[in-house]
């Protein structure tokens, strides 16, 4: 595991921004972080790049302890805040240079050539940059460091399609040559496409962790009934429930491989039979949309 | 504790305030010793010798016959406005630059992310600052040697015997560059760590005014950090010139550099906000 946290707990005054916060990030996957605004998901990569101390409990990155050996974690990971602000005096390649002088790792061609494929101008002044050019180019400095965890907090926020699809491709590139890449976002699109895990925040704590991989076998089954449900059968229980029945209608979730299921389903009096993937939206809405 | 890639960003974050202040320092003391001898010699000491009450001799802090000589006058130029104004307004400038001015621009964010130790930043920035003031320091020594060998008073004076009163502006500038620093390493938007320096300055200015004005107040100046800049007095005897000074850089340097190191624990300690 090259994240760990334990309890990690952060508190200003009485307001709890992260409680009781444990996490484990396996090696060389992209790990998703999704939560609305203020659910603690920032918080959290912020204590494991020490800007900020836990009130209560430990995190650690490639087994250093992010408090006591700040800077041997920092020396691991690149990190792209949210809103990531560079000197507005500078123009891109000066922004280049800097980063390329100031951190062991960061290559100065590859910055250059990840700038180029997001067809970026270095040439212009940071003031003179919109929004997304200064993400571009922020991206350029963090995806040219060569570093075994990649931290990117709301990377595609303020892309255009292409960009996005670009950073995207770059993000499955870092995955591909071995790096993990901690990547937060709201658009569960781009998560599920990319991630392999994802764990939804809510309200500080970790509400949920899930497989992308297994997600991506789990199918929902809308009918409607004509007849009285029978019983699941036993050797099917462990892969399928029924999600809600009501007036005439019923919507089973298959956990797993569908196949096994098939035969099961053709013997109900099932009509207008309906299957779709699960989807991140659905499992995301379970934690965060009242009712 | 040294980082040469902040050390080269800081220069270029200070270099148009350092170019304005050294064009400013550079033409002043040419313009003020001009202006000053406009007004005869005899004419200025009868001014300042029967007009002005004996007790405002206090305000100057040296005697009256003392800056009625070419010395004197010259020194009159280290008090001036143009001079202590900007040697604060640079240690402002600069000091409250260096934590809560980057973390108000959110420039800082991207920076702490390397593997670079805050103490590192901070260090490495007020090095940079000491630096440019020092130059600063030196243009304008330079400048007064120009302006008094090219002036109207070429030959009336020796330039040399204001290098205690530059190391004091030196001195001034470090003093309130640590301070600034060291409100700024708590602080998250530089506008207020501008405020509260600068609700400092006048403190001093008037604990400096009261201390002199009324004798059984005048421990009120010791209050202040400008008692402790007295150019004016530091263009007399040489020994005892280098002796003043070394007492008043003892705390106007000391100062600052407490100050700074105040500042340089706690930014280290201190949880960095998010940019708002």
């Amino acid at each position: 595991m090259i994240v760990r946290t334990t309890q990690l707990t952060k508190r200003y005054g009485g307001f709890t921004a992260l409680d009781g916060c444990s996490l484990t990030v396996p090696e060389g996957e992209i790990f998703g972080l999704l939560g609305p605004n203020g659910a603690g998901k920032t918080t959290l990569l912020r204590l494991l790049l020490g800007y900020i101390t836990p009130t209560a409990g430990t995190a650690s990155v490639a087994g250093f302890d992010c408090v006591r050996e700040s800077l041997e974690v920092r020396a691991r990971t690149a990190y792209l805040p949210g809103e990531a602000r560079l000197f507005r005096r500078m123009n891109g390649h000066r922004v280049l240079d800097f980063f390329a002088g100031l951190r062991p790792g960061c290559r100065r061609d590859v910055a250059a050539a990840v700038a180029r494929r997001l067809d970026l101008d270095c040439s212009r002044q940071v003031a003179r940059m919109s929004t997304g050019m200064r993400q571009k180019l922020a991206l350029a400095v963090v995806l040219a460091t060569e570093t075994s965890l990649v931290i990117l907090d709301e990377p595609t926020a303020n892309l255009d399609p292409t960009a996005r699809a670009e950073v995207l491709e770059l993000v499955c590139e870092a995955r591909a040559a071995g790096r993990t890449v901690i990547f937060s976002s709201h658009v569960l699109s781009e998560v599920e496409d990319t991630c392999d895990n994802v764990a939804i925040v809510r309200a500080g704590r970790v509400v949920h962790e899930q497989s992308l991989e297994h997600l991506r076998r789990c199918h929902r089954i809308h009918a409607r009934l004509h007849g009285p449900l029978p019983a699941i059968p036993p050797a099917l229980a462990d892969s399928v429930t029924i999600a809600a029945q009501q007036a005439g209608g019923v919507v089973l979730e298959a956990g797993d491989s569908l196949a096994p299921l098939l035969g099961w389903l053709s013997t109900l009096p099932l009509e207008e039979v309906r299957i779709e993937p699960v989807g991140l939206a659905a499992i995301y809405d379970r934690f965060h949309r009242p009712g | 504790m040294w980082n040469t890639a902040i050390w080269k960003k800081t220069w270029g974050d200070q270099r148009v305030l350092v170019l304005s202040l050294a064009a400013l320092w550079t033409g002043f003391p040419f313009l003020y010793i001009w202006l000053s001898a406009q007004i005869p010699m005899p004419a200025f000491q009868d001014v300042l010798l029967r007009a002005i009450p004996k007790d405002w001799q206090r305000l100057s802090g040296v005697p009256f016959t003392e800056v009625a000589t070419h010395a004197g006058r010259v020194a009159l130029a280290f008090v001036d406005p143009v001079v202590v104004l900007a040697a604060t307004v640079w240690g402002i400038t600069r000091g409250s630059d260096a934590v809560s001015g980057q973390l108000e621009r959110g420039t800082l964010e991207m920076v702490l992310a390397a593997p670079v130790r805050r103490l590192a930043v901070f260090v490495t920035q007020a090095l940079a600052t000491t630096a440019a003031a020092a130059v600063l320091c030196a243009v304008l020594f330079a400048s007064v040697c120009a302006a008094i060998a090219f002036g109207p008073w070429a030959g009336k004076v020796d330039a040399v015997r204001f290098l205690p009163a530059v190391a004091n502006v030196f001195g001034l500038m470090v003093c309130m560059a640590g301070i600034s620093a060291g409100v700024s390493a708590v602080d998250s938007y530089r506008w207020r760590t501008i405020g509260i320096l600068c609700g400092f300055y006048v403190f001093s200015i008037l604990a400096k005014l009261v201390g002199r004005l009324s004798r059984p107040l005048s421990w009120v100046g010791y209050l202040s950090v400008l008692n402790a800049y007295e150019p004016q007095r530091l263009v007399g005897d040489a020994a005892e010139s280098w002796r003043l000074l070394a007492a008043y850089d003892a705390v106007l340097i000391g100062l600052g550099l407490v100050a700074y190191a105040v500042g340089a624990v706690l930014f280290v300690k201190r949880d960095l906000p998010a940019p708002l």
